[in-house]
């Protein structure tokens, strides 16, 4: 048997779908050629070379891509053709924001975020160097002001992903606070909304943060995001609750859902 | 417990269970990078590859069909991503090899360094090659699979599989000639070309 023959045979003789006969006949040539024999090898030794992984980010960066994307979507796009333009190419937008030089910033702020982290795992429980500490103040100004460019974006979907790297910081800026408390009262997105709500209600101790959710109660319109205030207040024990919640219920055509929910907190506040 | 097949997690995918896609993520995200990294030799845009897929699940779900292999699919989708992105950005085409994890040590300093150069012999492939051998060998699809994927016969597949595999075998070779050359080189037996002798 040729070479050529065996060329024919060779990828199936290599994934053992030859016939006995067939079988037979090929490995009889491979022990008399160099050449042949020498394919069957690396294509074993393919096999062993290092499989390559994707990095420990990567869900995560999935599921903020696929929350933008479902953020992206709740927003249905108003009746004028522009607007409907838009937001069909909305959520390539967010894609290709990620790859935008703010996107870019923003990923390499998350990295340098990573390496310190790691560095400070790496080091222990040393007291960290004034480098590092100025270091990391460094950073989180940066990342904070990536955040405050991040909510003044066009799409809900970015102005989200902002919302959500806020979440990442124990301590917040005021200036970030302040820009928060205004995506919780007048961003269009309920989504964006519930998000800003969550992310304020972490800092529940800064009197600013406390006063502006719950004042932010009067204009909201979206019974989701009322009835996530009217839980936070519950569970900040806020003093004025059982008045604002008496403001709420006289509201002209409140939800019903939400009506339940108010009558429900007020008995748990008697 | 066994796992609900690929087609219909894609199916509740179609039907508005998006959250059901992180399943399909779960399971595809390690080969996909695997075959992108194989194929461009560069992580971070194997890793921007694999998002785009999962944006264009999400984006194209209700053209899935049921009884359409899920594998074949996102795999079709998989290329189509590369392409595209190639098309926008022809420059980055070429393979960037350190990007490439290193050979992982064996038991052998020589088995390691044989691994070393097929894993070079394979990037020197031209793209198409290369493509057929990561599908086939790293991807673990069977030719049948392939053939569907790539738009051809059986016997084309077979064909291509094999003239891949005759090319790395000779670029194997040349590298290895290199290789024991330099050796000699290192321990004197062989003076460089061109080269002074220092003592």
């Amino acid at each position: 048997m040729k070479c050529e023959h065996i060329a024919e045979l060779l990828p199936d003789y290599l994934e053992g779908r030859l016939s006995a006969d067939q079988h037979h006949n090929v490995e009889a040539h491979l022990e008399q050629c160099a050449d042949c024999s020498e394919e069957v090898v690396i294509w074993r030794k393919l096999s062993l070379l290092p499989v390559d992984q994707p990095g420990p980010e990567s869900r995560a960066r999935f599921e903020a891509m696929f929350e933008a994307y479902q953020a992206g979507r709740s927003n249905p796009p108003a009746d004028d053709s522009h607007q409907g333009k838009r937001a069909s190419t909305w959520n390539w937008n967010v894609f290709h924001w990620l790859r935008s030089p703010l996107g870019a910033m923003a990923w390499s702020v998350t990295l340098v975020a990573i390496g310190v982290f790691a560095g400070l795992r790496v080091a222990g429980p040393k007291p960290p160097s004034p480098d590092l500490a100025a270091m990391q103040s460094e950073l989180t100004s940066m990342k904070q002001l990536v955040v405050l460019s991040m909510l003044q974006q066009q799409s809900a979907s970015a102005r989200l992903e902002g919302v959500t790297w806020s979440t990442r910081e124990q301590q917040l800026d005021p200036q970030v606070l302040s820009a928060l408390l205004h995506t919780l009262r007048y961003d269009q997105s309920v989504d964006v909304r519930l998000a800003a709500l969550d992310a304020l209600s972490r800092h529940s101790r800064q009197p600013q943060v406390h006063k502006g959710v719950l004042d932010s109660l009067q204009q909201e319109q979206s019974p989701l995001v009322q009835v996530a205030l009217i839980d936070l207040m519950l569970e900040w024990r806020d003093r004025d609750a059982a008045h604002r919640l008496q403001e709420l219920e006289q509201t002209p055509n409140l939800n019903p859902t939400v009506r339940q929910r108010v009558e429900w907190a007020k008995s748990k506040l008697n | 417990m066994t796992l609900a097949p690929d087609e219909d997690l894609m199916l509740q995918v179609r039907d508005g269970a998006g959250e059901t896609l992180g399943v399909l993520f779960d399971r595809y995200q390690a080969p996909l990078f695997n075959f992108y990294a194989k194929l461009t030799g560069n992580r971070t845009l194997s890793e921007d590859l694999v998002q785009e897929v999962f944006l264009r699940i999400l984006k194209y779900r209700q053209s899935y069909r049921p009884g359409t292999p899920f594998r074949a699919w996102i795999y079709q989708i998989a290329r189509n991503a590369r392409f595209d992105h190639f098309r926008k950005s022809p420059r980055e085409m070429t393979f960037e090899p350190e990007m490439l994890p290193p050979v992982i040590p064996t038991d052998s300093a020589e088995e390691q360094q044989e691994l070393e150069l097929l894993q070079r012999a394979l990037q020197q492939l031209p793209e198409e090659k290369r493509e057929i051998l990561v599908l086939c060998r790293f991807q673990e699809l069977k030719y049948e699979e392939i053939a569907a994927l790539l738009g051809c016969e059986l016997n084309t597949v077979k064909t291509r599989i094999h003239r891949a595999l005759e090319e790395l075998r000779k670029n194997f070779h040349q590298l290895a000639k290199g290789t024991v050359l330099k050796k000699a080189q290192a321990a004197g037996n062989i003076p460089p070309r061109g080269g002074r002798h220092e003592v």
